[in-house]
């Protein structure tokens, strides 16, 4: 017998290819992802911005668009099973509340791991000529993925709490704007201790902090980006319990709650 | 007798409202019990809760002697037709019961093809389910709420949406059901019909069952010497 939350997965993931949803987020993608790469090296042959700086804008857009594309994904998974309703035939099958949310998000992370695989041609074109290639994946990978997952339980905290699409939507992208926006800010402006306080605890700074470090710095190995690796860590472990949290709300709420 | 549903002073409030008032039932083994009620009587509610979605209050329930908290031995023992029909519209009717029967963890191959035949879906089993109508959807609910074989069958409004020779259709299917030893709770707006199918009947008002028995015991509760259920409803209920 398959395990149930691959049922779930995989039901997520034919719904994507199903309804074009899924397709259509890589379209976008590599439409955006094409059109930064070209003006990026068209810049770099005019000698207007070194390869190390073009590695490092284009790794920032990247994870920026696909942090956008899962939040938005990530926002419907749960909250349209109660809103479109399927949510009481699914439970009352024998389903767990830990099998429902692990098979949703690995439907999510697959998202991004497609993203992924669709940005690698862009980040090999860009990269070609220099060492800075493995890392350059590498990096991108590591620091997406630890940024999607604690996204991904803030989300779906949310959408077990909210049960409303809309809700969670507006919600985590206002986060995802509140982490990204100071993210964007030159050094200059975070000299405050506030300033810097809240740089070294926003994952998205960090996130862009370690890209600077590997690809512009040339400080590849683990051990040199620890300092920004913890906080991300930090930061998925928090959303975590923040999610173990919303399950027992939902398990308390049951199914339907209160109306 | 063996009890298949025991409910013992069920209650649930939603905010100031009380929605089912330490209700006590009862349903035995192989029974066709009617749940009967006005709009906002609470019958929902009540289906809800003896099924786990909701989580009642206070009080507690034991269908076939599993407590509603064992939700694995509950989910394996009852099929649900809920009143909310949500159905995944970009699926096929056999691939939205073949999804079900993997997750109950039915792997026979042909279990769906004979799902779909009963429930009169056999030449619609590859179109898709936002193709369906609304007859067809509940035929699919109906199909879904048996694919793990269950023993005790909740059904809120089953017919709703049928047209005469569907709802016939599922009445000889119930009868069938029954008499092959399932247990059926079945809560329907359509009076004949409960009168018809069921052999014990439960009327709810405002949150508490006023009567319970057979046709004739109702009757006798309703101080009426005839009648049909719709007058000793209409009589118990004050609607």
């Amino acid at each position: 017998m398959p395990s149930i939350f691959n049922l779930i997965w995989s039901k997520e993931i034919r719904e994507g290819l199903y309804t074009w949803k899924g397709l259509v987020w890589l379209v976008i993608a590599s439409i955006l992802f094409s059109f930064t790469s070209y003006l990026l090296l068209t810049n770099k042959e005019l000698s207007l911005l070194d390869q190390a700086e073009l590695l490092w804008l284009l790794s920032k857009i990247i994870l920026v668009v696909a942090l956008l594309i899962v939040t938005i994904d990530a926002s419907m998974v749960i909250a349209t099973e109660f809103e479109k309703e399927t949510a009481e035939s699914l439970f009352l099958a024998p389903l767990s509340i830990r099998d429902f949310i692990l098979g949703k998000f690995l439907a999510s992370f697959t998202l991004w791991l497609a993203l992924f695989i669709v940005a690698v041609p862009y980040m090999l074109a860009t990269s070609a000529g220099s060492h800075l290639a493995p890392a350059f994946l590498g990096y991108v990978l590591l620091l997406g993925s630890l940024g999607v997952i604690g996204f991904i339980f803030f989300i779906f905290a949310l959408s077990l709490l909210y049960r409303s699409s809309k809700s969670t939507l507006t919600t985590s992208l206002m986060l995802l704007l509140a982490f990204t926006a100071p993210a964007l800010f030159s050094s200059t402006l975070k000299t405050a201790t506030v300033a810097t306080t809240i740089s070294k605890i926003n994952p998205i700074d960090n996130i862009f902090s370690s890209l600077d470090n590997v690809l512009v710095d040339f400080q590849t190995t683990l051990s040199q980006n620890w300092q920004f690796l913890f906080p991300l860590i930090v930061f998925c472990l928090v959303t975590f319990v923040f999610l173990s949290f919303s399950i027992s709300v939902f398990r308390r709420q049951g199914i339907i709650r209160n109306e | 007798m063996i009890e298949a549903i025991i409910a013992d002073r069920l209650t649930k409030h939603y905010g100031a409202t009380m929605a089912v008032d330490t209700l006590q039932l009862h349903v035995r083994q192989g029974e066709f019990f009617g749940f009967l009620g006005p709009n906002g009587a609470g019958k929902t509610t009540t289906i809800r809760m003896l099924t786990g979605v909701v989580n009642p209050d206070e009080g507690n329930i034991l269908i076939n002697n599993f407590s509603i908290k064992d939700k694995s031995n509950i989910a394996r023992t009852i099929g649900v037709l809920p009143e909310s029909r949500g159905f995944y519209d970009w699926l096929t009717g056999a691939e939205y019961l073949d999804f079900f029967a993997r997750l109950y963890g039915i792997t026979e191959r042909d279990s769906v093809a004979v799902l779909l035949e009963r429930v009169g879906l056999t030449a619609q089993r590859k179109k898709k389910i936002s193709a369906y109508s609304r007859g067809m959807r509940q035929r699919l609910g109906l199909a879904r709420a048996l694919i793990n074989k269950p023993s005790i069958l909740f059904l809120d409004e089953p017919t709703l949406g049928l047209d005469p020779r569907g709802q016939q259709d599922v009445q000889n299917l119930l009868r069938s059901l029954n008499q092959d030893g399932m247990t059926i709770f079945y809560s329907s707006h359509l009076l004949n019909e409960v009168s018809e199918l069921c052999s014990r009947i439960a009327i709810l008002d405002k949150g508490k069952i006023v009567a319970e028995g057979t046709l004739n015991e109702l009757r006798q509760q309703a101080d009426r010497q005839a009648g049909t259920l719709t007058d000793i409803f209409l009589t118990l209920t004050h609607a």
